[in-house]
């Protein structure tokens, strides 16, 4: 079993995982996102001056902080030699 | 299947992309064809580039094996489906898959994994001889080819009607981005791109049900405002109007869900669709193969979030410029008065929860799942061709290059076939309803045939083979009768007030009993098979390895009762 596992933590921690990938991908989208929130607060979307609700939640911003954690965290833990 | 609703006929185009919505868009393509590149680099050998060398983990193939359900296709034809019928869509995502992933991780896996199949005909094989795997072969081949240029079909159509875009500059582009990474990394490739869409489906799409329930004020609001509007509280029962045809809005009964859909469709495409099962048969270890159908099952239910509760939002809360209710229509009627149609519902509250930024993600998450839709089944077609039918049946001693070199030609010249499908498609758009229910022919029977051969050690191979072929045969036929009759669906979900949605489900019933029933008689009349060429293939003569598995932790049957108890409560709670 142990070397079951070993072999499973090569896979998913090898030269480039597939978690990386996705962590990667997600930080990129999260910064865009994150620098977008910060510029619609004071030039809120269309969208949002139809829905007067929306503008105070700030959706692009927070979202775009999820993603940038969610991202940052599996970047650097499946990072490329990590093991 | 509702996925033939989701070629929608949108009319108007309904946003355009930011400058930050395209940035998005770009870094997507840009990451799927490094993937590409760089999974080429690893896709040597047959065993790498079919079934990506077999070692990926349990997480990878179960977020995968779900993903290749995920398309974009299914999505929105569901989240429509959810705006029509309401939360009877969820039957779908629930009774439909959940028990069925189950059973093939716990009970089916260990017969696919052991034998060392790479393929489900590659069973049929075998288990019931040539013939078999023929007639599932061809017939798989030509489905997922077909199947497809249909998503590239769809997704160029969600272009030009959200954004504007040129039909074929979106067919060429997802086509040539989708072959070049199939081509180059094979299975491997399709999964990477699969967990990725995976995560994008949810980072694109959750933002809808997270803002529309915050505007609808939580969950018992929104099924009071439904109920207002609608003036019927049918729409957010899951099972307890199910007792007659009448009382609800899909015009079905609880056997039809239970037995048709619970039962024959679903255990049929989660258990003998290669598409999804050659993504399970990826694994790494038996532990492996059984744990990744269970993983999919968790995540499998909690995707009603993002494709149902949108569109039991949209009966609450989608309104007209002038602040009336919006009411979507049949494509049929929408075509001609210029209202907007059920299948629109998700691009639709995408665009009123997400502005620049956000839209992109959602626009992105939806081509995602185009795409890996179509790279899901060329990779898929691809194996079927090289292993059951060019290998089988043209070229079998060839060497393992060969075949390798064999399925990245079959890859571009699947994809060419494709292209050809997406613009037969765009000139009579009817196709696609039959292609849709062209699946639903071998699905039902093709259970009843793998089935038997792996708990019935008395099947034989004349049995197997008449059972699949009568049953598909049955299946055809009753979809012909309510074609060209359509009254006849009264005989078929034994009931005057069924409406089109239980003919999928009984037809479903009806030939999978058909087909057992041939099996079991042509079985019986014919000699058996001899018990030692059965070993490694059916339960009683084949010895299953312990999958490893020591604390109760690793032991796929102690999640797989966590996911089904959890299923049962989630069924209770929506009753």
């Amino acid at each position: 079993m142990k070397r079951m596992d070993k072999r499973e933590r090569e896979i998913e921690s090898g030269e480039l995982s597939i978690w990386f990938f996705c962590g990667i991908l997600m930080l990129a989208y999260g910064i865009v996102l994150v620098a977008t929130g910060l510029v619609e607060f004071h030039h809120p979307p269309p969208n949002e001056l139809l829905l007067p609700w929306l503008e105070s939640l700030h959706p692009t911003l927070w979202w775009g902080l999820a993603l940038t954690v969610f991202g940052g965290f599996y970047s650097t833990r499946f990072r490329p030699g990590r093991r | 299947m509702q996925a033939a609703a989701a070629l929608f006929l949108l009319n108007q185009q309904l946003t355009k992309l930011a400058p930050v919505d395209l940035l998005i868009l770009v870094l997507y393509f840009v990451l799927v064809v490094f993937i590409g590149f760089y999974a080429k680099g690893k896709a040597n050998t047959s065993e790498d580039f079919f079934l990506a060398g077999r070692e990926m983990t349990a997480w990878i193939a179960g977020l995968s094996f779900v993903s290749a359900n995920l398309g974009s296709l299914e999505l929105m034809g569901w989240a429509g489906a959810a705006y029509q019928y309401g939360i009877l869509a969820a039957h779908w995502y629930w009774i439909g898959a959940i028990p069925a992933m189950l059973f093939l991780g716990i009970v089916m896996m260990p017969f696919y994994y052991i034998s060392k199949t790479h393929s489900v005909p590659g069973y049929l094989q075998l288990r019931f001889g040539e013939g078999a795997r023929a007639v599932s072969g061809v017939s798989f081949a030509v489905m997922t080819i077909l199947m497809s240029g249909v998503n590239m079909y769809a997704m160029a159509l969600v272009m030009k009607t959200v954004l504007g875009w040129n039909i074929s500059f979106s067919i060429w582009v997802g086509a040539a981005t989708v072959a070049l990474y199939v081509m180059l990394g094979g299975l491997r490739s399709a999964i990477i791109n699969e967990v990725l869409q995976f995560v994008l489906i949810w980072a694109g799409a959750a933002m809808i049900p997270i803002l529309g329930l915050i505007e609808a004020g939580g969950w018992t609001k929104l099924k009071a405002q439904i109920a207002m509007n609608l003036g019927t509280g049918d729409y957010t029962h899951m099972w307890s109007t199910l007792g007659s045809f009448k009382d609800n809005p899909m015009g079905v009964h609880w056997t039809g869900i239970v037995f048709g859909l619970g039962f024959v469709i679903s255990f049929g495409y989660w258990t003998t669709d290669f598409l999804v099962v050659q993504r399970v048969l990826s694994a790494n270890n038996l532990r492996a193969a059984k744990m990744a159908p269970v993983i999919g099952a968790a995540f499998k239910m909690a995707v009603p979030f993002i494709v149902i509760v949108p569109g039991l939002l949209a009966l609450a809360v989608l309104k007209n410029p002038d602040g009336s209710i919006m009411h979507l229509v049949p494509e049929s009627m929408a075509a001609a008065t210029g209202q907007h149609s059920y299948n629109e519902v998700l691009p639709l509250m995408l665009i009123r929860y997400c502005g620049p930024g956000l839209l992109g993600l959602g626009i992105t998450a939806l081509v995602a799942g185009f795409m890996s839709g179509m790279a899901g089944n060329v990779s898929a077609f691809s194996t079927v061709w090289t292993y059951d039918l060019y290998g089988a049946f043209i070229n079998k001693k060839a060497s393992d290059k060969h075949y390798v070199a064999m399925g990245r030609w079959s890859t571009v010249i699947g994809m060419l076939v494709s292209i050809g499908t997406a613009y037969l498609v765009m000139n009579a758009a009817s196709i696609m309803d039959y292609v849709q229910a062209l699946f639903s022919f071998f699905i039902a029977p093709l259970f009843g045939t793998v089935i038997l051969g792996m708990l019935w050690k008395r099947a034989t191979h004349a049995g197997g083979f008449w059972g699949l072929l009568t049953g598909t045969v049955a299946s055809v036929s009753m979809f012909l009768w309510v074609q060209g009759q359509p009254s006849a669906l009264r005989y078929i979900a034994m009931s005057p007030n069924a409406k089109p949605m239980a003919e999928d489900l009984y037809r479903a019933l009806w030939s999978w009993i058909i087909c057992v029933v041939v099996t079991v008689a042509v079985s019986l009349m014919t000699r058996p098979v001899p018990t030692e060429q059965l070993a490694g293939l059916v339960y009683g003569v084949t010895p299953i390895p312990h999958d490893g598995s020591v604390t109760l932790w690793q032991k796929p049957i102690f999640w797989a009762v966590v996911v089904i108890v959890i299923f049962f409560i989630l069924n209770l709670i929506f009753w």
